[in-house]
């Protein structure tokens, strides 16, 4: 309550101070935003230095044709004083995409958008514009640009019921004459397709004699066209006439909208799960339990927000959730941390991550909260598999079973290492040059990692080890480890360690044989050791710099190269921490720090610009 | 074929050792054997870890299947050509290891076979390439060299690719049933019997030189 209170002036006071804003544009129905606070980000890099780097090319690219070209987001006539949002959402009927901005000089937008079209549509103050696709919707100095697809299911929905209504028999020749469906594989199979007929020509119905007679497919096509203007009717009613949109309907997102951060990020994933197409079956077979599945799902909601400092960049996350699925995570990230895991983190490794929790609480929590809607379902299939859950929750060993698996592990990534490998060498007598073949040594690059879990019950897993060793030769007892032969990509050996209440896999020689009990003073320092424990359920560390120093080159062209070189100097550090996790919620927090003396609007941006190039380009 | 040539591009230029031997039998009355290895045994934890991927630089990679199909396609049209016999064709996909053997009548044989296959299965036209003679022998002499097309395929290696190839090697052995009197490359090497030459070298090197493998064989004349 407190909060809704907070989230409501939140609201008034905005929008008494601003008037109208690009937020106020969102479709109620957009389940995922992304939202850019431009002055914010202006204030920390300039236009003229953003236009300048290569990702803003493929932007440049989508908003700009040949009748624009040489002009720049600069030049698009947007008011960069508004934020720029970016939504998607999908509903069983249709699906929307899009972006809300805002416009400060109408001429120089049409400049870019030029292919867009006046429609005619009556919503006073409202101008509105279209291109085959997309539709661009502008009110004062506030736009939206807008995709709207009604989803394949519903088309085919209505178009069959159109269809069959008019008295039409089964559209499609997917039947054989005995009224077997034939397998999309086989007819794809025939020898016509395969064949130098386009598939186009075999697959298409011919057009009918009657010009005013629509085949299913031109049908199709209609309804598909009808289906997008009345939707779009629908939505200019909503945002314009009733002014319902997401800030006026979900005070969490209106809430996040007042953060001064660089960027917002808002996941509904209740909505998500509601708008499932997946699970249209419960939906309609099994209601009353699907409602009690969606009463699980209520309050599911993803905020985050994109922090620039001094030297760092954060993004906050807090995950949300419904009170019973909340108990669930509660129970499960209440778990103490394993020590035994740091001294298994070598100073060395590059990249590690710690994660922590308590399987067994989280099992007997959600059984105690999941059984008892699962078992009000009167559902002959629903009530055979409660009875089976309830007679496996009786008679299986869960000691054992969660004394094997807790469910606390850890994983370290140590940079890229030669291994040792086997060949098969040609050598040649040396009087008649007779060739022969004989087994070597080789050496061969090789991501080092490192896996390891907390155990209770390490008899089990050396159970399983023994009798794998009587299996295959490959599979030896070493001592304090186990070793498995050509266990990764039929070339290298794959080790065991079973010590400490850890059970550990590996493919670093170095750590089975020499530090099975752990890397001591060369495990990581104390400061984080300490930033592991302190985190809740999850933490994780990666030295950027430390990654790329030990990438290999060689697998790279020379522009590559040379990108991941410029990079080698400005790269900093990500940390990973999550805070203790209630029955509401849990927040995440990832950092980016570096040193040096440049931005961090430009160095963010740098990287990001690095990671594009790297990432897309094609010799 | 195509799908060879790509794999093995793609192999080439990535894996950092690979091992290439051809080794060609001439017998007196030009009859001979030809048997090419190929081995990448010492980066088959790169070659596994390629044959995992969808696709590498926006092309597919083929499966072993398709790879095993196309070799033995290629066998068999081979083995069909004039001249050509006892085709066969060793592949161990653990080690990763490819060798060929086959028996001609004549050289010229043995080129216009190997440029029919070869065009058979990739589906593209050699061009004047495939009329290229770059074995000849007169009885006495012979002179061998590296094809057009294999050589346009070397070219096609990146600079940085070849950066990878240092550690490759690739040796070359010409035998004949009686001795050698004498042979222009200066890397060859001559066995003990003096039938036959080898010429070693990385596969790095044949990138830089083309003609580093080009050598003219002189056989003591029958007459003497």
């Amino acid at each position: 309550m407190k909060n809704a209170l907070i989230y409501s002036f939140a609201l008034f006071s905005s929008t008494l101070l601003f008037g109208q804003k690009s937020e106020l544009f969102i479709p109620k129905d957009a389940v995922t935003v992304f939202s850019i606070n431009n002055i914010n980000l202006l204030q920390k890099i300039s236009m003229d230095d953003l236009v300048k780097y290569e990702f803003m090319e493929e932007v440049h690219q989508e908003l700009f044709d040949g009748s624009t070209s040489g002009k720049t987001l600069k030049d698009a006539g947007i008011d960069f004083d508004q934020r720029l949002n970016l939504f998607y959402g999908k509903t069983y009927q249709n699906e929307i995409s899009g972006f809300t901005f805002g416009v400060k000089n109408k001429a120089q937008l049409f400049e870019v958008f030029d292919d867009f079209q006046k429609l005619d549509m009556k919503f006073p103050g409202v101008e509105m514009y279209g291109t085959f696709f997309n539709n661009l919707i502008i009110k004062g100095n506030t736009a939206i640009l807008i995709r709207i697809e009604p989803t394949m299911d519903y088309i085919d929905q209505m178009t069959d019921s159109l269809w069959y209504a008019r008295g039409n028999e089964m559209p499609y020749e997917l039947f054989d004459v005995e009224e077997n469906v034939i397998d999309e594989e086989e007819i794809l199979n025939e020898e016509e397709f395969t064949n130098d007929q386009p598939v186009e020509q075999a697959s298409y119905p011919d057009a009918t004699e009657n010009p005013n007679i629509k085949n299913y497919y031109e049908l199709r096509d209609s309804v598909q066209s009808v289906l997008q203007e009345r939707e779009l009717e629908r939505l200019m009613n909503e945002l314009f006439v009733n002014e319902v949109n997401l800030y006026s309907q979900d005070l969490r997102f209106a809430g996040q909208m007042s953060h001064e951060a660089i960027g917002t990020f808002y996941l509904d994933n209740s909505r998500n799960f509601e708008k499932s197409q997946g699970l249209w079956y419960f939906q309609t077979v099994l209601p009353s339990l699907y409602k009690d599945i969606q009463e699980l799902y209520t309050g599911n909601v993803i905020l985050g927000d994109l922090i620039l400092k001094e030297n760092k960049v954060e993004f906050h996350v807090e995950a949300n959730y419904g009170k019973e699925l909340g108990s669930i995570y509660k129970e499960m990230n209440d778990s103490k941390f394993d020590k035994h895991v740091l001294k298994y983190i070598p100073q060395s490794s590059t990249g590690y991550f710690t994660y922590n929790v308590n399987l067994r609480q989280a099992y007997e929590q959600a059984y105690k909260v999941i059984m008892p809607v699962l078992s009000d379902e009167k559902n002959a299939q629903i009530s055979m598999n409660v009875l089976t859950i309830e007679l496996l929750n009786e008679f299986v060993n869960k000691d054992a079973l969660f004394g094997t698996y807790k469910g606390s592990m850890f994983g370290t990534f140590n940079g890229i290492k030669k291994i040792k490998t086997k060949k098969i060498e040609f050598f040649y007598d040396e009087e008649t040059f007779e060739y022969g073949e004989r087994e070597a040594e080789a050496e061969e690059d090789m991501p080092i990692f490192t896996v390891g879990f907390s155990i209770d019950r390490s008899d089990i897993p050396e159970k399983v080890m023994k009798h794998m060793s009587r299996l295959t030769s490959k599979f030896k007892n070493c001592g304090d480890y186990w070793k498995f032969d050509n266990a990764i990509l039929d070339a290298a050996p794959m080790y065991f360690i079973s010590r400490n209440g850890l059970f550990i896999l590996t493919n670093d020689e170095d750590l089975a044989v020499n530090h099975s009990d752990g890397y001591g003073k060369e495990a990581i320092s104390r400061k984080e050791c300490k930033a592991a424990e302190k985190s809740g359920f999850m933490y994780g560390h990666i030295d950027i710099e430390e990654t790329l120093n030990r990438f290999p080159t060689g697998v790279l062209n020379p522009r590559q190269e040379e990108i991941l070189n410029s990079l080698k100097g400005k790269s900093g550090q990500f940390e990973l921490n999550s805070s203790k996790t209630t029955s509401e919620q849990t927040k995440f927090n990832l950092q980016y720090s570096f040193e040096g003396e440049e931005t961090t609007g430009k160095h963010l941006l740098d990287l990001i610009n690095s990671i594009y190039v790297v990432t897309t380009f094609n010799p | 074929m195509k799908k060879i040539t790509l794999l093995l591009v793609l192999f080439l230029s990535l894996v950092s050792c690979i091992e290439i031997s051809d080794d060609l039998t001439m017998h007196n009355d030009g009859s001979g054997t030809l048997r090419y290895k190929v081995n990448l045994s010492a980066s088959k934890v790169k070659v596994n870890s390629i044959l995992a991927l969808d696709s590498l630089d926006g092309k597919k990679v083929p499966s072993i299947q398709d790879i095993s199909a196309k070799v033995g396609e290629f066998a068999k049209i081979l083995d069909a050509q004039s001249g050509i016999s006892n085709v066969l064709i060793e592949e161990n996909y653990t080690d990763f290891i490819l060798k060929f053997s086959c028996d001609f009548t004549s050289i010229m044989s043995l080129q216009a076979g190997l440029a029919n296959a070869i065009e058979a299965v990739s589906k593209d036209k050699l061009g004047p390439e495939a009329d290229e003679i770059w074995i000849t022998w007169d009885g006495n002499k012979l002179k061998r060299s590296i094809p057009a097309f294999a050589r346009a395929k070397v070219k096609a290696f990146k600079s940085n690719d070849l950066e990878l190839l240092r550690d490759g090697s690739y040796t070359s052995i010409t035998r004949f049933d009686r001795p050698i009197e004498k042979f222009d490359n200066t890397l060859g090497t001559l066995s003990k019997s003096k039938t036959a030459v080898m010429i070693k070298s990385s596969a790095y090197s044949i990138k830089e030189n083309q003609d580093l493998l080009e050598n003219t064989i002189y056989l003591i004349s029958t007459k003497n």
